[in-house]
């Protein structure tokens, strides 16, 4: 098989076009607890990349196109891939669908102008005191936004008891969205019991790190 | 654009990219081939093991590794997100997934092995625990506590498993052949001596 020409390429500028700007919140990315996909496929001696194609991918999304926007917009872009070609799409396969997207939306493929870097934030320990307080329960919001959100669904509504604080973050709905990261908010490491989950044959814990504004009272 | 394969659409991307002066071909290559050879000071399972073999031989660090890991990791990295170090005793085990995409220790571990990626593990870990460790060989005593933890943030998570008999008087490097990197994941345990 001979290389793609150009001429052969995707239409990028159709890509534009089909751009939502509503960022997915419930797909088929939110995977925890669901049934039905079987034993674990578990490779020894595994190649760090299984074909070439892949360590182009991952050094095309570290060096470029991670710069220049927020992990929540990169995972957001993932989450909107339609359900079906997600289940059918390599970890791999999901990155490159994205990284067209991406570097659509930045124009790194018809500029030269480097698009502005995102500055990071810091993973310092928070210094201020907020709502909740470590051994207090709280609910998971539900519904906890209308973008993009790191609340799986299987903790929706369920109530958990604050371990500690664990750091402070920008919202993930808002770096989605603004492509940029904001004032950053705490987050909680919340421990929930598994029977409460998932029934009675359940007997572990199970923890999960969720924003301030994703948490109420029980 | 459905016909082309992964191949043809990754080698398109990088010709516009390079196009346009925003990717260095020499770059990407030079990128994967030091990834593909990462030794014990690069982002690989070979650190995490000298971190972990470190915090087993010496307990001050051990108690600064899980109180402050981001300042304790600092002579090895600087950190961009924060980590949480999961101490495991013979009575708590813990193991550690990201159910939305495929959030890992990289930082310390390199790149995630693809059952981690999988969605087997993202749908089943949290819900079948022990089950999904029986697929590892691993049997978890029903007194021991099991905690598995979803990295639903930018939080980061990397299990310290407990020092295996025999093993007393060894050293740092000797103790590091025995960490493998599942056993950072919680899905193994160290080899024994």
């Amino acid at each position: 098989m001979g290389g793609a020409r150009l001429g052969e390429s995707p239409s990028f500028e159709t890509l534009r076009l089909l751009r939502r700007d509503d960022l997915a919140v419930d797909g088929v990315h939110d995977l925890g607890g669901m049934h039905g996909f079987g034993p674990l496929t578990i490779e020894t001696d595994e190649p760090l990349f299984h074909e070439p194609w892949e360590g182009r991918v991952w050094r095309i999304r570290r060096a470029v196109i991670g710069r220049s926007t927020t992990i929540d917009r990169v995972r957001s872009t993932i989450e909107q891939m339609p359900p079906a070609q997600y289940l059918g799409a390599s970890y791999y396969e999901r990155w490159l669908w994205a990284l067209e997207r991406l570097a659509t939306e930045q124009r790194l493929v018809e500029s030269a102008d480097p698009p502005p870097v995102v500055e990071l934030p810091s993973p310092e320990i928070p210094t201020w005191t907020g709502r909740f307080q470590p051994g207090e329960h709280v609910r998971v919001r539900n519904p906890v936004t209308s973008g993009h959100t790191r609340v799986p669904r299987y903790l929706r509504r369920h109530v958990g008891r604050v371990e500690r604080v664990a750091f402070a973050w920008p919202n993930p709905g808002e770096s989605a969205e603004n492509n940029a990261y904001g004032q950053p908010e705490l987050v909680y490491t919340v421990a929930f019991s598994a029977a409460g989950l998932f029934g009675p044959g359940a007997d572990h814990t199970l923890t999960a790190d969720i924003g301030e504004t994703d948490l109420e009272e029980p | 654009m459905s016909d082309l394969t992964p191949t043809q659409r990754t080698e398109i991307l990088e010709r516009h990219l390079r196009a346009h002066g925003h990717l260095d071909p020499d770059d990407v290559d030079a990128a994967i081939a030091a990834a593909e050879s990462a030794s014990g000071d690069d982002a690989s399972p070979a650190l995490g093991a000298r971190v972990v073999a470190r915090a087993w031989a010496d307990p001050g660090f051990r108690a600064r590794l899980v109180a402050d890991p981001v300042t304790a990791l600092s002579e090895y990295l600087a950190l961009t997100v924060p980590i949480a170090v999961l101490a495991d005793t013979p009575t708590l085990h813990h193991v550690i997934v990201c159910t939305l995409c495929s959030c890992y220790p990289s930082e310390l571990l390199g790149e995630p092995p693809r059952w981690y990626k999988s969605f087997e593990y993202r749908s089943r870990v949290v819900r079948e625990p022990r089950a999904v460790l029986a697929e590892f060989g691993m049997e978890i005593d029903p007194d021991v506590e099991l905690r598995v933890h979803d990295s639903t943030a930018e939080q980061r998570y990397l299990v310290l498993p407990v020092r295996p008999r025999g093993t007393e008087g060894w050293d740092e490097e000797r103790l590091a052949a025995l960490v493998t990197r599942n056993c950072m994941i919680g899905t193994g345990r160290p080899l024994t001596p």
